[in-house]
């Protein structure tokens, strides 16, 4: 059993596999029932992330800016922020305005959470109080996307809950935090909720602000996306059983509910990839509300098994995979892969994460796997084409679809972004009928790559 | 630099109704003179101020400015000094084609992180680029400056003439904070004088001829510069290099060499073209190869310019034979597309130079707009649209959606981020920018065009999605 743990050997990023915190602060907020992010920065800053998630989900993404200029840089960011605030209350009337701090507001050192209190003043007097306002400090040169979907989640707990001491809420409801996961696969854990009949809050839930319908009746304006969760639901989610974090790497907002609010939280699960991380997670379920696994549950689980069964020696046992994308997915994917009987070569992230490389050590069952940190695509690329290493399948975004052009090893996408391919992030990954999904995916690339034109009859 | 101009009481001003100059749609009285209606030659909209704080704009930063200018040339990488955001949002978004290099599509970032906020980063950004000089040995390396260099005073400039002093490699820094103005077309500005000061005019061309000509302004996005290529070489043209579609750095710093410079996106390259004309006295031409008689018309006077007999009589040899069967090929489209109308919200360029396109189609341009247009601009569009058409600066996101209910288009003509609200409004929608497919510029590039607008104008989904559902005709049992 090994591990073998290196950095990338180079100062320039090459095709970087992670983008900066205040991306995933917006997605954070973009799952909330009328909620609006604001970022306080360039125009770029919303700009730019505005065109990848849309890219991504296909979806309208509306992300307030509040256009810092040079004038700002000398002066401050108050006044953009005071502006930006009344234009937003007035224009989209929004249930919660995150406020999403960028590297050049932080280095002038705006005081955004000063701001905001003082315009909530002024707002007040001005007949509009019925909008939360969520300072959310994400300096983009402090860490990665998934870092700063994390702190979201964790000021809009810190912000929004209320304290509640007599315990009224919900017999049995549970929190969940899902980390940057598709509207699919919230879908799915809701799936397995409602199968085991235990209501829950998400915290955020992107399941169909990122996946809306095309509404037959005229189109409601402003636009949100439908769905997402009430501010109400997050102030009372103090009364709950617990809190589950689909992922470790996104868990703070469930520490901050169990130290304030004595809400138990359950963080250090793998995420509910493949069989081991869902049945840890209705486990989980389980022991937090004492709510039965249903034969459902078992029946979804026996057919992922048996597609396992039926696939693994065949054609998928032993081939060398590489992944890479957040940790949250690759750690649930080396899981899954080992499960089914694949070797996880190379697996790597794009930033530093403590934890990632015990975490991989943990699951390997005797197999080599290199874990490269702070890793970029030009890490998978150079991994990939050394022929030493015999590569014969990539698990990773959009982005890698060079990779896959010059060697021909297929790409089979997951994670973010996904834009070269549609329905990816409507279905799900997670859960049993995600697992089965992806042996499917992976079973029918490996198929057309490396069977078709040898074999007459792949049935056999 | 302009203050913004918004103050509480402005937002908050209670409007009295007034009838005869009721504004286009409702916004905020600072945004409303930013929306006009062509009436005479009167009217035009407000334009090149900061964008209102707090909307949803589809405005970027300068830094996208300058990178969409330089990103196109195939063999240089481009190396963006910040934190990993501002490159991993923007490499190879670009749309742009090359047949050659492929570095170009690379994405390259310093990587700022905590510490070098607070110790600097120019080390990093030195090590970054000896790394990318040893790993891929590029015509040049662009060095970009973005919001938070800009901060913290990394020096870039000196950073990349040492570096290139060590490497041999020609390292160019290109000075685009992000926040430095509220208007991209800085940017592109900001793009060619990097390559005014260290690109072009550094190299000899060894056989210049009197028919060398550069093509400004064309990024090849989709493959444009090649449905134009061939129309110029075919008139006996020597394209020297496009400026910036899939060229070489070698190539552009020969581009001084030209007689003259043809000018397809002027909204972010006749500032080259201008400065080239200073410089080394090469006149300039404004081309359109979108549209037959745009491309008609660019032929005609660029052969005009060259006054040359041989080429007179190949221009219209080449103009009769491209356009032989084109009204044939285009009928279907036409009968389909016949008065449908068109909204074009797009780059400057694109909001006056596909008019007439649409035109050609039968089809009608009711509302044209840009994000960062200027005078100048909205002086061209008043100039080409018709008594009637909604012209609009500066349009967020809240604003065109309530434009796009009002006038209810059959098209927009747009970029990927609005592409979603028109589809969510049921309204037609093709790319015009980087995420375009096909080419369409030239005389096969407008087949190309047709057929893509009808695509999206005339789809079967439409009916479809419009057709009452027997269960949703009763509102109560549709709740929304």
């Amino acid at each position: 059993m090994s591990v073998n743990v290196s950095g990338r050997d180079r100062q320039v990023i090459i095709n970087p596999l992670v983008t900066c915190m205040p991306m995933g602060a917006m997605w954070a907020v973009l799952g909330i029932n009328r909620g609006i992010p604001l970022v306080q920065g360039s125009q770029g800053c919303s700009t730019f992330v505005r065109y990848h998630l849309a890219r991504h989900f296909r979806e309208p993404i509306e992300i307030a800016v509040s256009s810092f200029h040079e004038s700002t840089a000398v002066f401050g960011g108050k006044k953009n922020l005071n502006i930006s605030l009344k234009t937003i209350v007035q224009r989209q009337n929004p249930d919660l305005i995150g406020v999403v701090t960028t590297c050049s507001s932080e280095i002038i050192g705006d005081d955004v959470y000063g701001f905001v209190e003082s315009n909530k003043e002024e707002l007040k007097d001005l007949g509009h109080d019925n909008t939360e306002i969520i300072p959310i400090n994400t300096p983009s040169f402090a860490g990665s996307h998934f870092v700063g979907y994390n702190k979201a989640v964790d000021a809009l707990i810190k912000n929004l809950t209320v304290i509640n001491e007599n315990n009224e809420g919900d017999d049995n409801k549970i929190n969940i935090i899902p980390g940057l996961l598709n509207p699919g696969d919230v879908n799915e854990i809701k799936h397995i909720l409602d199968v085991m009949h235990v209501p829950y809050t998400i915290l955020t839930d992107i399941s169909e602000t990122f996946n809306s319908p095309l509404n037959p009746k005229k189109q409601e304006h402003p636009y949100f996306g439908k769905g997402g969760t009430t501010v109400d639901e997050i102030r009372n989610i103090s009364a709950n059983k617990g809190t589950i974090s689909i992922t470790k790497y996104a868990k703070t907002g469930a520490e901050t509910l169990e130290q304030t609010h004595k809400v138990p939280a359950v963080t250090d699960n793998l995420p509910p990839i493949g069989i081991k991380g869902t049945d840890d997670f209705i486990m989980t379920v389980n022991k937090l509300t004492k709510h039965d696994i249903l034969d459902t549950l078992m029946t979804e689980r026996g057919l992922t098994l048996d597609l396992m069964a039926d696939v693994s020696a065949r054609y998928l046992a032993g081939r060398k995979v590489v992944i890479f994308g957040d940790p949250t997915l690759v750690t649930g994917l080396t899981s899954f892969i080992i499960e089914i009987g694949m070797e996880p070569v190379m697996v790597t992230t794009g930033s530093e994460e403590k934890t990632f490389p015990t975490d991989i050590e943990n699951m390997s069952k005797g197999q080599n796997i290199d874990v490269i940190t702070e890793g970029d695509l030009k890490v998978v690329e150079d991994y990939v084409k050394d022929k030493d290493n015999g590569v014969e399948l990539i698990l990773g975004s959009s982005e890698a679809r060079f990779i896959n052009y010059d060697t021909g090893i297929p790409l089979v996408r997951f994670g973010f972004p996904v834009y070269d391919r549609v329905g990816y992030h409507s279905q799900p990954i997670v859960g049993y009928r995600g697992a089965k999904r992806v042996v499917e995916m992976i079973t029918n690339e490996v198929l057309a790559k490396y069977y078709e034109e040898k074999h007459w009859k792949l049935q056999q | 630099m302009k203050e913004v101009s918004i103050g509480k009481n402005d937002i908050f001003e209670q409007k009295p109704m007034k009838s005869p100059t009721d504004p286009i749609i409702d916004t905020f009285k600072s945004r409303e003179s930013h929306i006009c209606v062509k009436s005479g030659n009167l009217s035009l909209p407000q334009c090149d101020t900061p964008g209102t704080p707090g909307t949803v704009t589809q405005r970027t930063c300068v830094f996208g400015g300058a990178r969409i200018v330089l990103m196109p040339i195939t063999d240089a990488l481009h190396l963006v000094h910040g934190p990993i955001g501002c490159a991993s949002c923007t490499w190879d978004i670009r749309g742009s084609k090359s047949s050659g290099s492929k570095l170009y599509r690379h994405g390259c970032s310093s990587d700022l992180t905590e510490k070098d906020i607070i110790f600097g980063g120019e080390r990093k950004l030195y090590d970054s680029i000896i790394d990318l000089h040893k790993l891929h040995d590029p015509g040049a390396i662009f060095v970009y400056a973005t919001c938070v260099s800009g901060v913290i005073g990394d020096d870039i400039k000196s950073v990349c003439k040492q570096a290139e002093k060590i490497t041999g490699c020609r390292v160019i820094p290109v000075e685009s904070e992000g926040f430095q103005h509220h208007n991209k077309t800085k940017g592109h500005w900001i793009g060619c004088d990097a390559l005014l000061d260290h690109v072009i005019g550094t190299s000899v061309h060894e056989n210049p001829t009197k028919y060398d000509i550069n093509i400004v302004g064309e990024f090849n996005v989709a493959g444009d510069l090649w449905g134009i290529r061939p129309l110029l070489s075919y008139l006996g043209l020597n394209i020297i290099t496009a400026i910036t579609g899939d060229s070489k750095i070698d190539d552009i710093s020969k581009a001084h060499y030209a007689k003259l410079n043809i000018v397809q996106c002027q909204k972010s390259s006749n500032y080259l073209a201008k400065k080239m004309e200073k410089k080394y006295d090469i006149p300039s031409l404004k081309v359109n190869f979108f549209g037959i008689s745009s491309t008609i018309n660019s032929i005609t006077e660029i052969v005009e310019f060259f006054d040359d007999d041989e080429m007179k009589m190949k221009a219209e040899v080449l103009i009769t034979n491209m356009t032989k069967n084109l009204d044939e090929e285009l009928e279907e489209y036409r009968q389909r597309l016949k008065n449908k109308t068109v909204a074009l919200y797009a780059g400057g360029n694109k909001s006056w130079s596909l008019v007439r396109s649409f035109e050609e189609l039968g089809m009608e341009v009711i509302l044209s707009g840009t994000k960062n247009g200027m005078k100048e601009d909205y002086e061209r569009i008043m100039g080409v649209v018709k008594e009637g058409t909604v012209v609009v600066d500066d349009a967020n996101s809240d604003e065109l959606m309530k434009l796009l209910k009002k006038y209810n288009p059959d098209l927009l003509i747009s970029g990927a981020k609005e592409k979603y609200i028109a589809l969510k409004l049921k309204i037609g929608f093709c790319d015009f920018n980087h995420d375009r497919i096909s080419a369409f510029a030239g005389f096969k590039g407008f087949l190309e065009f047709a057929k893509e607008v009808d695509a999206a104008v005339s789809t079967n989904v439409w009916d479809t999605v419009k057709t009452p559902n027997f269960f949703l005709k009763n509102d109560q049992n549709c709740k929304s």
